[in-house]
């Protein structure tokens, strides 16, 4: 097949093409409209004036007779710009006039038209070739009249319309062709942008973008969609690679360790030192601590990857805070620590109510953990002048250093003095997904301050958009 | 007892056979969807324990065929999926309890004879008598040995689910689950805490414990 250039391929050349062809058919509609209006009109006025010739020659035959019409012939073969006669008697033989034979082939009844060519000789002896129209009747006595005239002028006024009508339907289909080729390869130049940013995408480039021009016309608009749409996918792949990755780091570990840990006790039993039944024990622990892990790194994982809460709906804030803070006052009571909720009612937030029931469990188990026998720990939910909402959790704990703040919210990150402790490092991670999840974020502060050697404390809190 | 177990991973219902079988159950497998929905049809089963993904019929499809067919028996509902919304589809369907795999054994257990026991109890009743404790539902008062026992409302609904369940193990999350109504794992032992405040409250002062830990499980209200 012949290998057309790109831009004739184009859904916009095709539909030039089918405009063009439209208007072609609308300018030649209205070109032959001025042909008829202009050229018909000169011919027409040229033979009406050899009619109104006819008529008074006629007039002159009724008065006197052909003798008369003779006269009037001899006369007016003298004027300025003679017509062409000729006068014939019935057998077609010229009585007088100024040509010699009638260019007429028939001589029959009534008014006979024709175009004819008058050849002349001109001084040099040339011959000049001019375009003649006459009328030929036979009148009442059986003599044949003839009345013609040369319309070189009005024939050349006309050819001249004719060729400048061509000229101007020739520049129509020029000028839109031409028209037709830019846009097409505009559009098509746009589109290559696309196509080709699409077919690197494919190709597994996550990395591409399309080129914004800064016009903000609808080829910026769909390019900047295109590359927000790369963004999330880039972050979400990537965010995927990640957990990814840090599931395989963080598993391999504690899998390592029960791995190594059956072994010895295999050993251990067949010499028969262990006790099988602990060793099943201590493995099953493990086991289930690779799986906690494992289910947090899975939530992170959903969380991001979604990007959005999938079907938030309106909830109050402060009764969820208000079950969690029933749920978890006992266990501060049991750990000695003075536990506080100060909850502003009839909130109104959207979101995953069960998703943030695990962030605030999250938040109360740290704050619990950390926090020393005598310490405090308070649970708030409020508005903020913003119209935000925040859940936050103060606690009179050892707090985290600011210079480490960002850092203990990323996965798997643990503070060395909290190594020893229980958890997975997936805790602030979670809540700062559910966080992002939500369109919100989290932040962490300084607690109450040190006092009495305890404190500074930590203050996390978890802002919620305000509700639309 | 007998449990039906739809399930496709062979391994895994072997398992589960072995393990409902040490507590007593007896167990008949069915490794998919159609085979599970023809055996539920023409067995008589305490419980089914149904897989969510399995080939030719998924597991919401058998449950849903099977309630369509006025067929009551619980089911226990095994997914690998455990977002809140998988949860809602499958209790949606006509399931009664939902666990999420990986579960611990105890928790399997348990939940099935939640579920296999529950079918016995009968007519509704006002008052519930476990031993020498009685509660009364609509004064919402509680009795040990004719001594009263003042409980806070969630300690009440706590009471209430054990006396429902007196002599079952129940794990903490299912009281989680049940009576607090939320689907997470706290990290530290939230029920716990509760559960040794309602023990103060119903076994101080009494010679024997009514409220036992019961290890690796979780807790069982005795007699």
């Amino acid at each position: 097949m012949l290998k057309l250039p790109r831009f004739v391929r184009t859904t916009t050349f095709r539909l030039t093409l089918l405009f063009l062809a439209l208007f072609a058919g609308a300018a030649a509609a209205f070109l032959g409209y001025i042909y008829v209006a202009t050229a018909g009109e000169v011919s027409r006025r040229a033979d009406n004036e050899i009619t109104r010739e006819m008529n008074s020659l006629e007039a002159a035959y009724r008065q006197g007779g052909v003798n008369a019409l003779n006269t009037a012939i001899i006369e007016r073969s003298a004027s300025e710009k003679p017509f062409l006669y000729l006068l014939m008697d019935r057998t077609g033989k010229k009585i007088s006039g100024t040509i010699p034979v009638s260019p007429m082939d028939e001589t029959g009844d009534g008014e006979n038209w024709d175009s004819f060519t008058l050849t002349d000789t001109d001084m040099d002896g040339g011959e000049i070739r001019r375009p003649a129209r006459g009328m030929q009747e036979r009148l009442e006595g059986g003599e044949i009249l003839f009345v013609g005239a040369d319309v070189s002028e009005s024939e050349a006024f006309v050819v001249g319309i004719a060729r400048a009508l061509w000229g101007a339907g020739a520049l129509i289909i020029i000028l839109g062709l031409a028209g037709g080729v830019l846009v097409s390869r505009n559009v098509a130049r746009h589109m290559q942008g696309l196509t080709e940013a699409v077919a690197a995408v494919r190709g597994g480039d996550l990395r591409t973008r399309v080129r914004v021009r800064g016009v903000r016309d609808e080829y910026d608009e769909l390019a900047e969609g295109l590359n927000d749409m790369l963004d999330r996918l880039e972050q979400s792949m990537g965010g995927l690679r990640h957990a990814g990755d840090a599931i395989a780091h963080d598993l391999r570990s504690p899998l390592t360790r029960l791995r190594a840990r059956l072994e010895a006790s295999l050993i251990e039993i067949e010499n028969g030192k262990g006790d099988p039944l602990q060793a099943l024990e201590q493995a099953l622990e493990d086991a289930d601590n690779v799986l906690t892990t494992f289910n947090a790194v899975l939530a992170i994982a959903r969380l991001q990857a979604a990007g959005r809460i999938p079907d938030p709906k309106p909830f109050d804030p402060g009764e969820l805070a208000s079950n969690m803070a029933e749920l978890y006052e006992a266990v501060c009571e049991d750990k000695g620590l003075d536990f506080k909720a100060e909850l502003t009612p009839r909130l109104s937030v959207n979101g995953a109510k069960e998703i943030l029931a695990q962030a605030l469990a999250n938040l109360l188990d740290n704050a619990i953990k950390y926090t020393p026998e005598g310490g405090a720990v308070m649970l708030r939910v409020r508005r903020r002048s913003s119209g935000e909402v925040e859940f936050s959790v103060t606690d009179t704990g050892p707090g985290v250093p600011e210079e480490d703040r960002a850092r203990v919210v990323q996965r798997f990150v643990r503070l060395e003095n909290s190594r020893s402790e229980p958890g997975s490092g997936l805790g602030l991670s979670l809540v700062a997904a559910v966080a992002e999840a939500h369109g919100g974020r989290l932040e962490l502060s300084e607690g109450p301050g040190a006092i009495d050697g305890s404190g500074p404390g930590l203050r996390v809190a978890l802002v919620l958009p305000r509700p639309e | 007892m007998r449990i039906l177990i739809i399930e496709d991973d062979i391994e895994a219902a072997e398992a589960m056979k072995r393990g409902l079988g040490e507590a007593g159950y007896e167990c008949e497998h069915a490794s998919d969807g159609e085979y599970g929905l023809e055996a539920a049809r023409a067995g008589d089963y305490s419980v089914l324990i149904v897989d969510r993904m399995m080939p030719r019929r998924d597991g919401v499809s058998v449950v849903e065929t099977l309630r369509r067919e006025g067929d009551a028996t619980p089911v226990l509902f095994l997914s690998a999926m455990g977002e809140i919304d998988d949860r809602v589809v499958g209790l949606k369907a006509g399931a009664d309890d939902y666990l999420v795999k990986p579960y611990a054994f105890a928790e399997l257990i348990a939940r099935v004879e939640a579920l296999s026991r529950r079918r016995e109890t009968g007519a509704v009743s006002t008052t519930l008598k476990v031993g020498d404790l009685e509660m009364n539902l609509l004064t919402r008062e509680v009795h040990r040995a004719g001594k009263e026992v003042d409980l806070q409302p969630r300690e009440f609904q706590l009471l209430e689910f054990l006396m429902r369940h007196a002599g079952q193990s129940v794990t903490r999350t299912m009281l989680l689950e049940k009576v607090w109504e939320y689907h997470f794992d706290p990290q530290t032992n939230v029920i716990d805490v509760h559960i040794s405040r309602l023990r103060s409250k119903i076994d101080k002062g009494f010679d024997r414990a009514m409220l036992q830990t019961v290890r690796g499980a979780g807790y069982r209200l005795d007699p």
